[in-house]
């Protein structure tokens, strides 16, 4: 018994004592590391600075002649970069009532301005979240020595969301032309002097070659009247990555083949932000595109393609990247005969949880601004995930889409609700049954029962005249956990919605997926 | 009973009805409707700015502001709002919104100017701070007025710049547009130092100065100065430019860099250099250690040259001893003797080349009291005969067959 209480003790010291320089130990690493930290010198030439831009609104440059001094191309990028650093730095600083940043893009004078109206706001708990998303700049002078520019700054749109007590009070949209004075000091173009004038509201004319559009309930291609008719499609390999290092334009030409003997005459594709390169699109995914965009061209096929799949952020600050992202991609397909509207996003209402309905409201209706100057040729939609939601935004997009998974019974009804009251082409984006019968669902839909439900659809679809794309061409082998999470029996699900089954067969339903 | 159940099924729903009816009717609020009383549109900053609206009923409402600098939000019960002082001293158009419950029920704006009253606060820059005689470089006068609230003057406010050069008062009187008033000020032909100043109204700035350089220098003259024409390799020859003047005679900056180059009898390149002071550049160089003529020429680079000179240099020995001893393996040079017959200073380059078949080695020696010894060690030279040449002060002589044990 001594003799346990004796390891027992032994143990206790030994652990204790290496507990003890274990602690020592530690406690002297974290002191050097701290003592290590602090200015780096190469801070002093802010060459640390370099990093991506947080604000990309479309900056012009309408002008640049001016009477002091030729400018040269890198200082206008100079001034052009800290002129938008002062305002996302300024931006930033209303959202949070913190000062950081604004003594950069600032001179000491015109940051006193700012610092006031910070305290007033944080007294009284306000918070100003807003962005602008253009700038038509002006150079009205330009010193001989380099060290002092004005500008004007005309039609800038500025979007504010004004909280109180973290309640939404008010969201404006303004636009303003602003004369600014910047002078160069420590290497930043920093603001001397605002001031803030009246707009003169101009319209831009933008040119348009419609390819397709809207009139009253019915869509028209090319001046045909065009019924849609068709299907969300993935490559059966890659789904949810169908721009992603598998791509391969064969197994797509030969997936495109099989829609249009379906009898179908469109395909819905989902272009993944991130993929893509957010705020600068990678190059060869714009290809890739544009190779399916071609093929579709060739077989007949029109494409709804399905901006900002996985992008959830929505926040005001985030809001010149998305449009960056959307301008890079739109304006470069705008003549596309293959394409036939631009969904914005599928199933934002999903997110109005998370994100607050207001922040994805208002993203979405700015984007559809955006889209809509970048691209005037194609229609715009929104793919809302039920009928419910698919009033929101009605006036502004031109196809009001939206899916459908409840239960059928119950679709034709909700389908004419809603048909009464939008007077729109109502597009019946997304619907389909999974035949999910198997270990993860014993009791699940059977490939029969699939295709009874597809058929019974295709026949509610004609008697009503609905515009239809079904949920999906093929089974698929692999769902990424990103789309329904890591549960095995919710991706067992979303693996079977298909037509043709993992192997290739063609699966009962294949022959009611057009009609 | 069953009469009275009746009844209440019936009645009750009704009466269900009713209450609902009428919260329905006492929900609905009163449209709240607003007019601006206050009719001053245009302000002057540091005014104090009231907005004082009328509500068709009491309400409680907050005016949304969105100004030059940023955006707040001011609440009041009466719909009378004093604008704070950070929004009411800027310059430029405020946007406003009166809100009630969350909606806009009113849109408006007005403006703010700059304050004319109160004694004006200037800003200068004056830049580049350098610039060159001659009439075709300037530097600029940038003058930002503001008020003292800091709000930058209206465009034609009027305001005078002046500069003084040497003998020279100039007064320019302009009127400001884009927030500034700006004048270019061209150099004078002389060099020396331009004052400059501003004034707005009754305030001045302070003094400015800039410095005018001359402008890039003409082409010059050179001279040589030597202790005397030999070729000793010891004295030292100055090259003096003449005063290094620009096109209008202002002499050029200190430190000016001048070029010498010299070119010997064989087209060998030397060169030396100076910086000028007062305008004028001196460069140095060692005298060459045999006869030689020199062609010098001095230039500042890429903008003026200078004449070319010729100097000669005489020999100052034709003929020197040489002794073999121990075996001839040590060789003793000299006594080297310069133009007077006097040992020649310390330092004489003596050079000897040591032969057998092809060249072997190249030894080279300074003189000391005149003398240059060589010895030639057994370990590297086994017995043998060789051929030596031996060359000092650009006379050469050569012994072949030399034996050595």
């Amino acid at each position: 018994m001594t003799n346990w209480n004796k390891n027992i003790y032994r143990s206790l010291i030994i652990s204790s004592f290496l507990g003890i320089v274990i602690l020592i130990l530690l406690g002297i690493g974290k002191t050097l590391s701290y003592l290590n930290t602090g200015a780096d010198r190469s801070s002093m030439l802010h060459l640390a600075l370099d990093k991506d831009q947080a604000y990309l609104p479309k900056v012009i440059w309408k002008d640049t002649i001016n009477p002091g001094r030729l400018i040269e191309k890198q200082t206008l990028l100079d001034i052009e970069k800290d002129y938008l650093s002062a305002w996302y730095v300024r931006q930033v600083a209303y959202q949070t009532n913190l000062t950081s940043g604004i003594d950069d893009y600032y001179t000491n004078s015109a940051q006193q301005h700012i610092i006031k109206n910070l305290e007033a706001n944080k007294q009284k708990d306000i918070i100003v979240k807003g962005t602008t998303t253009n700038h038509n700049l002006l150079l009205d002078f330009y010193s001989a020595d380099g060290q002092l520019a004005v500008l004007t700054d005309k039609n800038v749109k500025e979007y504010q969301q004004i909280y109180q007590k973290n309640q939404l009070l008010l969201e404006t949209e303004v636009q303003s032309d602003y004369q600014i004075m910047l002078l160069l000091e420590d290497g930043f173009w920093r603001i001397r002097h605002i001031v803030k004038k009246e707009s003169q509201i101009t319209k831009d004319n933008v040119q348009t070659k419609r390819i397709a559009k809207v009139i009253g309930t019915k869509i028209y291609v090319d001046n045909q009247e065009f019924q849609i008719k068709g299907i969300n499609y993935y490559p059966q390999k890659t789904p949810w990555d169908m721009f992603g290092d598998d791509f391969d334009m064969n197994v797509i030409a030969k997936d495109l083949d099989i829609i249009k003997t379906m009898g179908l005459n469109t395909i819905r594709i989902f272009l993944q932000y991130e993929d893509f390169g957010k705020a600068t699109v990678k190059r060869e995914k714009l290809q890739k595109l544009r190779q399916v965009l071609d093929q579709a061209e060739a077989k007949d096929l029109k494409v709804i393609v399905t901006l900002f799949d996985f992008y959830g952020d929505y926040s005001v600050l985030d809001w010149t990247l998305t449009h960056r992202h959307v301008e890079q991609i739109t304006s470069k397909f705008k003549n596309h005969k293959a394409i036939l509207a631009w969904d914005i996003k599928n199933e934002p209402n999903l997110d109005f949880e998370s994100r607050g309905q207001e922040n994805v409201v208002a993203w979405l209706r700015e984007m559809m601004l955006q889209i809509k100057q970048y691209d005037p040729n194609h229609l715009v939609t929104i793919g809302w995930s039920d009928i419910a939601s698919a009033n929101i935004l009605k006036d502004e997009v031109d196809l009001v889409s939206f899916h459908y998974y409840q239960d059928i019974d119950f679709f034709e009804e909700g389908y004419k609700r809603l048909n009464t009251k939008i007077n729109k082409p109502l597009v019946l984006q997304e619907y389909g049954l999974s035949s999910n019968q198997g270990f993860w669902s014993p009791f699940g839909v059977s490939e029969k029962k699939q295709a009874e439900y597809h058929k019974q659809f295709q026949e509610i679809i004609k008697g009503q005249n609905i515009h239809y794309l079904s949920w999906t061409l093929y089974d698929f082998e692999e769902v990424p956990t990103s789309v329904v999470g890591s549960l095995p029996w919710r991706k067992h699900k979303q693996k079977h919605f298909g037509f043709i089954d993992s192997k290739g067969n063609k699966k009962k339903a294949f022959e009611f997926a057009g009609n | 009973m069953s009469l009275e159940r009746k009844h209440i099924i019936f009645w009750l729903p009704l009466f269900l009805l009713c209450c609902i009816g009428f919260t329905t009717v006492l929900n609905t609020p009163q449209q709240v409707l607003a007019v601006l009383e206050t009719k001053q549109k245009v302000f002057e900053a540091g005014d104090t700015i009231a907005l004082n609206f009328k509500l068709n009923t009491p309400a409680k409402t907050q005016l949304f502001l969105h100004a030059s600098f940023g955006s707040t939000i001011l609440e009041s019960d009466t719909a009378n709002y004093m604008l704070p002082d950070f929004l009411s001293n800027k310059k430029g158009i405020i946007y406003y919104t009166l809100l009630h419950n969350s909606k806009a029920i009113l849109k408006g704006t007005i403006e703010v100017k700059a304050n004319t009253t109160n004694p004006v606060q200037l800003e200068s820059y004056v830049g580049p701070p350098s610039i060159i005689a001659g009439g075709t470089d300037y530097t600029m006068q940038v003058v930002v007025p503001t008020d003292i609230y800091d709000n930058p003057l209206p465009d034609s406010t009027a305001m005078r710049l002046k500069h003084q050069f040497l003998d020279t008062e100039k007064e320019e009187d302009l009127y400001s547009k884009d927030m500034i008033g700006w004048s270019t000020i061209y150099s004078y032909n002389q060099s020396g130092r331009m004052l400059l100043s501003s004034k707005v109204r009754e305030t001045a700035s302070k003094e400015f100065s800039i410095e005018v350089f001359p402008s890039l220098p003409e082409d010059f003259q050179i001279n040589s100065q030597r202790k005397h024409s030999y070729a000793d390799g010891n004295q030292i020859t100055e090259f003096i430019t003449s005063v290094l003047k620009d096109e209008y005679g202002n002499i050029v900056s200190d430190g000016t860099l001048v070029e010498f180059k010299i070119q010997d009898k064989k087209g060998v390149v030397l060169q030396t250099q100076g910086g000028t002071v007062n305008g004028q550049a001196i460069g140095k160089i060692l005298h060459p250690d045999h006869q030689d003529v020199w062609e010098v020429i001095a230039f500042i680079p890429g903008i003026a040259k200078s004449n070319v000179l010729q100097l000669e240099y005489a020999s100052v020995l034709n003929e020197f001893d040489v002794q073999f001893s121990k075996n001839n393996r040590e060789i003793i040079v000299g006594p080297l003797l310069s133009f007077m017959d006097q040992l020649i200073p310390d330092g004489a380059i003596v050079i000897l080349k040591i032969e057998k078949d092809k060249s072997i080695e190249t030894k080279i020696k300074t003189s000391s009291d005149g003398i240059a010894r060589f010895i030639l060690k057994k370990d590297f030279y086994p017995s043998g005969k060789y051929t030596i040449k031996i060359e000092a002060l650009g006379v050469q002589k050569k012994f072949s067959q030399i034996p050595l044990k």
